[in-house]
Order: structure tokens, then sequence, then C-alpha cells
């Protein structure tokens, strides 16, 4: 059934619901879907749940379906990936899926570009084999959609989901499901395996509700996946609570492009100083280039003046632009030489030989963890591993030197 | 302070005179950034009958309404834009009473009067508990001389010919005394063909008010 495993609204179903488990919707002052307190009094006297109302009302009056996950029947050999792992990468692999056999919590900090996807396929085939159900969830949009069509091809014969909101479910049985985070709140002790990729990102850290999806809609292995953890998570595999498994190394074999900060006061982004316009020049004449600001203010200044000192092949993209897609793949294609963008293409875009440039590196909107992944965009082609990644900034801050600091110290590393 | 659309925190630059004014602090519900997507409709090129923007002289509409009695001089604070759209979706689709104090500061009618809302029919009362007519105007003080009978469908299920057939539903409530009252506001959160509103005034009259009678709404 579709629903195998969700946990669903009154409003949600409109089938029997006598096979499923029947819980009041609030409970002991908490929202039984998202776990959090903090209830909001409605006039007629009941309460309801502000933290998860996008996804549905929960109040006094709802009922929550709970259904059942049994498990399917088992597949043989459900992976059809053809390619290698890296000697490095099988070793985390071994280690991954040993995890899940024990059903123990995992995080995997694996740096930018380390092919991270194709490490958690031995994993994900593990469970599937065993009739298992897998979930990936990412807080990313643009992951979901960069993720899914690539475990379908890597599981060819395995019913897979997407899922995340705006989209109507498939209404068939499936053992896969991608989704974003928010639609974990959805689903209760289902996913006998479940991935949480790029869980660093914005909105799943500072959101408590998402942690507790996750923590309900697991019933096996948790497997983290990140380049720059949370600080929650590096604790907790400090402390042994957790397993880790660290992957310094690219799957080319080569370091990460270290930032270069320069700090210089100018009135950005009015006026980009001359002296890094040359440098980007310098840059510009053998490979692509991503230029990241910090503010939506700051593209069209600074497209203009690019356009005439450094190259007509210029544009910028941000979260609400309509033509966000096209721009993206215009880039992609080469059509585009210059891409000014917000922090929207930080994770998950793989560019070869593109250079990245950041400015206003110390705005506070940019954390350490911003940074790395921004800087982690360049060098990701085996042809060319060394791309430039410049740091603008007009101050120095502690991001810059965590972000340069944590580069250089997965550098340093062993690939063991 | 948060706004209560995005959720930011609102950052205000008291002046010393409000500080230390004798008038009471405005605390504001929506941020500055939030309260743009908005828009205004400008009273003073804005239809005298119905308030529709940009239409100094008598709509078409309202010459019809016309010749069924006197007009209610409707007042719209803001048109129904795409953020409208999606703040009515939030607050009555979903349910999310925490929005109804947003637009307080903006909801203030020019005119003086008795303000008498438009209440919610007792089962959408009942599903969504509370009434987004009387969260909207919270602020000010409403008297509840009408009320609604259920109907079988809601106007924003309909299209604009199955709203104006709408039959009469409101009636005054038992017991309700209009004293000096000169002046009624109506006020309710949309004004769309103006059938609800008219059928409002229909039935205030058919009780037995005599005085002038007016409308306010969020949107037009």
């Amino acid at each position: 059934m579709w629903y195998s495993g969700m946990q669903l609204l009154d409003s949600e179903v409109d089938f029997d619901t006598s096979v499923a488990q029947a819980v009041p919707g609030l409970a002991a002052g908490r929202c039984q879907r998202c776990g959090q307190k903090g209830l909001v009094e409605l006039p007629s006297g009941d309460d309801y749940c502000p933290h998860c109302i996008n996804l549905g009302r929960v109040s006094s009056q709802t009922t929550l379906y709970r259904f059942a996950a049994p498990p399917l029947p088992p597949v043989e050999q459900p992976l059809t990936w053809q390619g290698e792992l890296t000697p490095a990468q099988a070793r985390i692999a071994a280690e991954l899926v040993a995890a899940v056999q024990t059903k123990t919590e995992h995080l995997l900090w694996a740096v930018t570009g380390a092919g991270k996807t194709e490490i958690l396929f031995p994993a994900i085939a593990s469970v599937l084999t065993a009739g298992g159900r897998v979930g990936v969830a990412t807080p990313r949009l643009d992951v979901v959609r960069e993720l899914a069509p690539r475990l379908q091809a890597a599981f060819a014969h395995t019913a897979m989901a997407v899922r995340y909101g705006g989209v109507s479910w498939p209404q068939t049985t499936v053992a896969l499901t991608v989704m974003t985070t928010h639609q974990l709140l959805r689903y209760y002790q289902a996913f006998d395996l479940l991935v949480i990729d790029e869980n660093d990102a914005f909105p799943f850290v500072h959101d408590p509700a998402l942690w507790h999806a996750v923590s309900a809609a697991s019933r096996g292995a948790k497997l983290w996946l990140s380049a720059t953890p949370p600080k929650r998570l590096q604790q907790a595999a400090k402390h042994g609570k957790i397993g880790l498994s660290i992957l310094p190394r690219r799957f080319h074999g080569q370091p990460l492009p270290v930032p270069q900060v320069q700090i210089r006061k100018g009135q950005l982004p009015h006026k980009i100083p001359s002296k890094w316009v040359k440098a980007l020049q310098q840059i510009m004449t053998t490979r692509q280039c991503l230029l990241f600001v910090p503010d939506i203010a700051w593209l069209a200044p600074i497209v203009q003046q690019l356009k005439v000192a450094v190259t007509p092949a210029v544009s910028s993209v941000h979260a609400a632009d309509p033509n966000r897609v096209e721009k993206v793949s215009a880039f992609r294609q080469g059509q585009l030489r210059l891409l000014v963008t917000t922090t929207i293409l930080e994770r998950g875009v793989t560019i070869p030989r593109c250079a990245v440039v950041v400015l206003g590196a110390d705005s506070q909107r940019f954390d350490a963890a911003a940074l790395i992944q921004m800087a982690g965009r360049a060098g990701r082609a085996a042809d060319s591993p060394d791309d430039p990644v410049w740091f603008y900034a007009r101050h120095d801050t502690l991001a810059l030197h965590q972000a340069v600091h944590t580069i250089r110290q997965l550098n340093a590393r062993k690939s063991q | 302070m948060k706004c209560v659309w995005c959720q930011q925190p609102i950052q205000m630059n008291w002046t010393l005179s409000q500080l230390f004014g004798r008038r009471p602090l405005q605390v504001p519900q929506l941020c500055a950034a939030c309260l743009r997507t908005f828009a205004p409709i400008d009273a003073a090129t804005a239809c005298p009958g119905c308030g529709r923007q940009a239409s100094p002289k008598l709509c078409f509409d309202c010459q019809r309404w016309q010749q069924q009695g006197p007009l209610l001089h409707h007042q719209g604070v803001f048109a129904y834009n795409a953020a409208m759209k999606a703040f009515i979706q939030r607050y009555k689709g979903l349910g999310d009473w925490r929005l109804h104090r947003a637009f307080q500061a903006q909801l203030i009618p020019s005119k003086r009067g008795v303000f008498v809302p438009l209440t919610s029919e007792p089962k959408h009362f009942a599903s969504r508990g509370f009434d987004p007519v009387l969260g909207l105007f919270a602020h000010l003080p409403l008297r509840l001389w009408l009320q609604k009978a259920d109907t079988p469908t809601p106007q924003a299920k309909k299209d604009r010919t199955g709203r104006l057939a709408t039959p009469q539903s409101f009636t005054v409530r038992a017991g309700v005394v209009f004293g000096q009252a000169k002046r009624v506001i109506l006020v309710d959160d949309l004004y769309t063909t103006g059938r609800t509103f008219y059928h409002a005034a229909a039935a205030l009259q058919a009780a037995g008010f005599q005085g002038e009678i007016t409308s306010f709404s969020l949107i037009r």
C-alpha cells in the first residue's frame, strides 16, 4: 500500500482506516506528528500545533492514523549500477553496511566531491535485498531533484517514489522513497534505513521538529551524510554515541582547493576593487567561475560591473528567479561563463573546471559550513583538481578562519 | 518580536517621542519586507461604490447595485494579489490563528459607526475553531448583530454568477436593540461581487434599522 508507514490526518485519508492505529493529534501538550510543544489556543478552546501547520493542521479535534509498514518481498541483486568504488570508498561502504546490519546510527563525513551517493549504494542494496524499506531525505529540494534520477538509475528495478511539497503522491507500493526532510513528518516507524543527506543545510539544523521526524520515521539504521556535519553530530560521534566514518579525499584522490582570503576595504557591491577584477579576468581565461554574494540586492550591480569589465557571458540567479533552472543549465553547458549567485548553489552542483569566488565572505549569512560548501564547488573534475577559490572580505571573521582551517585539516588527514 | 508571516525578527527603530510619549506603543505584526508584498488600494482613485482599484467613476457593477437601493460605499484596504491569496490560504484554508492580528494596524476604517462583523457559518466555525472575521477585526469594538445560517457551498467555491445568485442567509440575532446607532459599518475579510454585503445590509433593514449602512473589508 502506498500509505504503509505513514501517519496521516483525517483530511488526508479517504479510504478504510480500520487497519490503522488511531492516535489523538495532540497529547500531553505535544503535537504527536512533529513532537513539538508550544501549542496555540483557538477561540473555540481547542489547541493546534503551529510548527507543522504547512502539512495540514493538527488540532485537539484531529486524529492521526498510523499505518504499519509490513516487510516487502526480498529482492535479489537490486543494485544495477555498474560503476566501481575506489578502495577508500569501498572501505567506507563496508562500514556503512555493517552499521545498517546492526541498526545503529552512523555519520559519514565525506568532503565535497567524494562520491557520497555511490558509497551509499551497497548499504541501500543490503536493506532492499532483505525486503526492507529505504528513505533518503534531504532539506534541499534541488538535492532531491538531483538525487532521485541517480538513485533510480542505480536501482533500476526498484519501485521508487519522490515526495516533496506540491507534487501528487504516487499511489503504489515503494521500497525506496526520496523526499524532502519535511515529508518525514508524515512517516512513522517506516524506514529500515533512513539516509539524511546534507543534514547541516537550512532549514534542517535549526528545526527541532525535523530532528524529531528523523527519529520517529526510522525503525532501523540512520545514516547522516555531510561534508560539514553540525556540531551536535560531531560531538555525538566523538563520544562514541554514533558511529563515524571519515572520507577526507575526493574520488580523484587530490586535496581540496584551499581558499585564499583577501581582506580589502571597498564599497561593495557598488564598486568591486580593481585588483579583484583583474584577478577575476585572470581566472576567467581558463575556467568558468561561480561568484557567490551574500544578498540578492548585490546581484544586479555586480553583474552590471562584470559585464563591462570581465565577460558579457555573465548572469545572476537566486532562489525566486523564474529562469533559475534554465540559467543553471546554460552555465553547465558553458553558454554562461560567469554566474553570480546567492547561496542556493552552494550544494549539490558539480561543474568541471570551475573557479569559486565569494564576495563579501565576511557576511553574517555565511557560516563556516556555507563557506566550505561554496569552496567545494571548485576542483571537482579529475583533470583540474586545483581550481582557484577566493574569499574576498572586508573584515576577518571567525567563520572564515574555521572554514580554511577545516579544509586544511581534512587535506592533512591521510586517507588511510 | 517576530513577523507573524515570515517568522523573522522585526527590527524596530523607536523614536524617543514614541518611547516616552503618551500614546501606547504600536507593535507591528508584519515586518516591512512582508508588508511591501501586499498591495494597498489608493482610496482616492477607487470606485466610490465598491472600492474597486483604479476606477474613479462609479463602476458598472455598482450602477446595477444602485438600481436595487442605496450603495454601501465600500472601502477595501488591499487588492487581492498573490501575497494576499497566500495569506488567506494560510489563515482561512490551513487555519493558522496566529495570523489574525497581522493587519490590525491597517484595518482602521476612516468612518465612525457601529462595527458589525459578517460572522461565519456555525459549520465553518466548528471545523476551523475560530471565526476568521472576528479574528481580523478583534482590535475593533464589534457588535454581533448578525448571524449566518449554514449554506451548502461556500462563496469561495463558486463562480461569479453562482455568487450573485446566492440566497439570503443572514438574520438579525434575537434581542438585538439598535438603540441610537446612526451608522453601521459592516466588516468582512473579502468583497468580491458584493452579494454577501448587500444581503447583510438587507437583513439589517428588514429588522427595522433606519440609519446609514456602509462597509469595510481587508480585501477588495
